[in-house]
């Protein structure tokens, strides 16, 4: 995890003007060889940094726009589902688990707002579609799997199988992507926050 | 304009056919925002495919063609394209399979690659229908035309193939040897390498799958993996929270605090441009007047670094083409990436 401590530290000094050389470069060179990936955008080091900037001003309005006496806005939870929220709209909305994502908290808000008494407030559930001639389909392991990975990618509940992969590629690139940038962030933050307390700077009065 | 094949009635006729796609591809730019997701890709991707031939040609490009997407890439030129051979290859495997596809856009990485290979297994045939062909290149049924242009060369694979056709919205399946040709089994068979093909890219992402056969245990290697993420996401959020009430939001009375001085001796400790203090400074300035004053001496340093470093790299981010979401198109492939690690 150290290494990414540091290639975030490094980002500022090196890669200001050079990064974007060195991004068309590199797209210049390996544009043949990756056609069906659409993982590598969430790779590369522009990707992390633009996450990483949309996600501190996120945590910066969060915690402004709470009363300082409450704890909401630096809750965990708040925390980690504002995260996922920037991940989302780093997504452009071009996959189906960010768009959940982003929709749900407006489901979520009208409800609360709105209080139906009717309180069916789940989105109309397909059937399991009928089984068709594929014998090999029916596979009640594979079945088994694909269901709870469906539950577990947001917004992917009765979709077809191969867009469940697809989706689930992009959401596993997505959250790796992710991961690299709060670690990085909270390095930076953390290291700079406990230099700062270590270190007895006197203030000018 | 110099032709280097004129001895060649093939070559001329190419030509021409090339200043056709020329006229189409004119405006790559433009165009590119509809395809460029969200770190500027394929349009410069279209764009250098173009050089090669436009060097080979050196015809001054047409811009009136309407900003087509780039569906005929100059592979139909056969001038020494670069990038041909890598193309080639997979395109040999590509002619028989086209599978769902989730942007009518993706067609374009296909389309390239189809088209070049027709051209050195059958040199005239293809020219001559190209044009044809390309008018209707936005439609999904040029597909089909192709697939029946290309027999002759095309090899019956599957495997790379499909991971590339995977994104162009018809399923052309052809049977093979040996097997039943009823609707019913091809569009099982062309569902079943679909699935094949995504569950490959898959297992190349998520580390240790490769060797893993079968594909519930790669499911089930999927399924651990997204949720050990999902679990780092949220320890990570939890400390993220825990390290954000140490930081002052309050930057208006930090800066107003400090001297510009300190400001810069922050700069330097991890060795930022000192242009920029003064320009961090104001800005912060300008943006935080209305806070009150929370002062802690220790922590002005700290802030002051960290927001430099933010608003270093969201100036950064500017000037960075950054295209509005609004499009559906999915992304296209980006360049690896330049020594970032992957978390295992």
């Amino acid at each position: 995890m150290d290494s990414y401590a540091s290639f975030r530290e490094s980002d500022p000094d090196t890669s200001l003007e050079s990064g974007r050389k060195k991004r068309r470069k590199i797209e210049a060179e390996s544009q043949s060889s990756e056609y069906g990936r659409t993982d590598v955008k969430w790779r590369s080091e522009s990707a992390q940094r633009i996450y990483s900037v949309k996600l501190v001003e996120a945590l910066q309005r969060a915690s402004q726009s709470a009363a300082p006496a409450t704890s909401r806005s630096t809750g965990g939870r708040t925390v980690r589902d504002l995260a996922n929220r920037v991940l989302a709209m780093a997504a452009r909305g071009r996959t189906r688990w960010s768009r959940a994502i982003l929709a749900s908290r407006l489901r979520l808000r009208r409800l609360r707002k709105v209080r139906k008494p009717s309180g069916s407030c789940s989105r109309p559930r397909k059937p399991l579609p009928a089984p068709s001639e594929d014998r090999k389909r029916r596979l009640p392991a594979v079945e088994k799997r694909v269901k709870v990975l469906s539950r577990l990618v947001p917004g992917c509940k009765g979709i077809p199988v191969t867009n469940l992969l697809e989706e689930a590629g992009d959401y596993i690139a997505a959250l790796e992507m992710q991961v690299r940038a709060m670690t990085a962030l909270t390095e930076l933050l953390s290291g700079s926050h406990s230099d700062r307390l270590g270190s007895s700077t006197p203030s000018p009065a | 304009m110099e032709v280097p094949a004129r001895s060649n009635e093939i070559a001329l006729e190419s030509f021409q056919f090339h200043e056709e796609i020329r006229q189409l591809m004119a405006p790559p730019p433009e165009n590119a925002s509809s395809f460029t997701a969200l770190l500027e890709l394929p349009h410069s991707r279209a764009v250098e495919l173009l050089h090669s031939p436009e060097r080979s040609n050196s015809q001054a490009v047409a811009s009136e063609g309407p900003p087509k997407p780039y569906f005929h890439c100059p592979g139909g030129g056969g001038f020494g394209f670069p990038a041909n051979s890598a193309v080639v290859g997979r395109d040999s495997m590509c002619s028989s399979f086209t599978v769902e596809a989730n942007g009518s856009s993706q067609k374009v990485k296909d389309e390239p690659v189809g088209e070049s290979d027709s051209d050195p297994h059958s040199s005239s045939q293809p020219l001559v229908s190209d044009p044809p062909v390309e008018d209707k290149a936005q439609k999904p049924g040029k597909r089909k035309d192709r697939e029946k242009k290309a027999k002759g060369s095309a090899k019956k694979s599957k495997s790379n193939c499909a991971e590339d056709a995977d994104k162009l919205p018809y399923v052309h399946v052809r049977a093979r040897r040996g097997q039943a040709t009823d609707s019913h089994s091809l569009a099982e068979r062309a569902r079943r390498e679909k699935i094949n093909a995504r569950m490959k890219l898959l297992q190349e992402l998520v580390p240790g799958c490769n060797k893993i056969s079968g594909t519930a245990l790669v499911l089930d290697e999927i399924i651990n993996h997204v949720q050990s993420l999902q679990r780092q996401v949220e320890i990570l959020s939890m400390r993220l929270a825990a390290v954000n009430p140490g930081i002052d939001f309050n930057l208006d009375s930090i800066f107003a605090a400090e001297s510009a001085s300190l400001v810069d001796s922050n700069f330097s400790n991890v060795s930022f441009p000192l242009p920029w203090s003064e320009l961090q400074a104001n800005m912060l300035r300008q943006q935080y007047q209305q806070q009150p004053w929370h002062l802690d001496s220790l922590q002005h340093p700290m802030w002051g670094r960290e927001d430099c470093s933010h608003n270093l790299i969201a100036s950064e981010n500017s000037h960075l083409s950054y295209d509005s979401p609004a499009n559906s198109v999915s992304m296209h492939s980006r360049a690896a990436e330049n020594g970032v690690t992957k978390v295992e």
